[in-house]
């Protein structure tokens, strides 16, 4: 069944913004981040969902190319639409993702969690989960970058990112992370509060694939 | 700008800016507290630890790295690995500053840090306030001379 060519433009504008509507989503994402606590996520909680919806968004043809396979018709991908507006409106929703969220949203937002942070350092908290959300806001283009870099092409694309993320994860990030559990732990027995909580996860952080390894191996 | 860039500096400012300056904080802390007959090993040594956050990474990663990155074991072993550090270097060490400590007991010296006679006490501190600095680098000195240094 041929399509009609209003629809096969909509498509093609929604599948041009896949990668630009992945960014706002990183961008909520980390504005999740730091609602969730900064230095840790909820499960099932909105940052999850968030950067569930960049990774679907950053392997959409790849997502669709498996119900293809199954056998449901989808409609085709890539061409350029035929409508000037239609086009029009692709460039001004990519334009504004690049010129205003990522240009200028995103550091104004990632200053105001800078002066969260001396907030929260001044009501006696950790400011380390602002300015972890911060670095995040800030890194955001990069990240989706990455992301993409990660796409494997196939029909299992999206678990394919999941699982990139989650190597990155456990084999970059959290290692950075044993260095601030160091730190954090020198403070906490400096002000006489529990320091070995920080001692033991900044361990765990340096072996969390040799955990989920032994996690592994005791499901049998 | 990338996130793993973003947090390897934050670490590497806190480990390397931040805590050694927060040293000589924790020091003069400890000092005052001495100086007040109150307990000042806690101060002494987070002043200690602040010297030394890369060379306490460092030693983490080498108890976590005992076993490979997919071995169901390499946390046990890491904590293992802990525990003997602990009990073959740090607790050794110990007993050699608890025999320093009898003989000072012994010779009497540590009956003058007492409120009532307080005056080694007061001699001591006065002494440390002095020479804070030379202190510090003495603290910088002996890590720098360590197996992993200040970083």
């Amino acid at each position: 069944m041929t399509l009609p060519q209003m629809i096969v433009d909509l498509l093609t504008l929604l599948f041009d913004m896949a990668v630009p509507a992945a960014t706002c989503t990183m961008v909520l994402a980390g504005i999740a981040l730091r609602q969730e606590g900064g230095l840790n996520f909820q499960t099932g909680g909105k940052f999850q969902r968030w950067v569930l919806w960049s990774v679907i968004l950053l392997t959409l043809p790849q997502f669709l190319s498996w119900f293809a396979a199954q056998g449901i018709t989808m409609p085709a991908q890539g061409g350029g639409t035929g409508s000037a507006w239609v086009a029009g409106l692709q460039t001004s929703f990519s334009g504004f993702v690049s010129n205003v969220v990522v240009a200028k949203l995103i550091p104004v937002l990632a200053a105001f969690w800078v002066l969260k942070a001396a907030l929260d350092a001044a009501e006696g908290q950790s400011p380390l989960a602002s300015i972890i959300a911060g670095l995040f806001l800030l890194s955001v283009s990069g990240t989706v970058q990455l992301m993409q870099s990660w796409n494997s092409g196939s029909e299992f694309a999206t678990t394919d990112m999941l699982t990139s993320a989650w190597n990155f994860l456990a084999g970059t990030i959290l290692p950075e992370a044993a260095g601030l559990a160091i730190v954090g732990a020198i403070f906490n027995y400096a002000r006489h509060r529990p320091f070995m909580p920080l001692v033991g996860s900044g361990l765990a952080f340096l072996s969390v694939s040799a955990i989920w390894k032994l996690v592994q191996a005791m499901a049998g | 700008m990338n996130l793993s860039n973003g947090l390897l500096n934050l670490t590497d400012w806190l480990g390397n800016v931040i805590m050694p300056t927060m040293a000589g904080l924790f020091a003069a802390a400890a000092i005052y507290r001495f100086s007040k007959g109150h307990p000042y090993s806690h101060f002494g040594h987070a002043a200690l630890a602040s010297l030394m956050c890369s060379g306490l990474l460092r030693a983490m990663e080498s108890f976590s790295n005992q076993a490979g990155w997919n071995n169901p074991d390499r946390y046990w072993i890491s904590v293992l690995t802990l525990v003997n550090w602990v009990g073959n270097v740090l607790l050794p060490l110990y007993g050699a500053g608890q025999v320093v400590l009898a003989v000072a007991h012994f010779a009497g010296l540590l009956e003058r840090m007492t409120i009532g006679e307080a005056w080694v006490r007061n001699l001591i501190s006065a002494m440390c306030c002095f020479s804070l600095s030379g202190l510090l680098r003495l603290g910088e000195f002996w890590i720098q001379h360590g197996t992993a240094g200040v970083r």
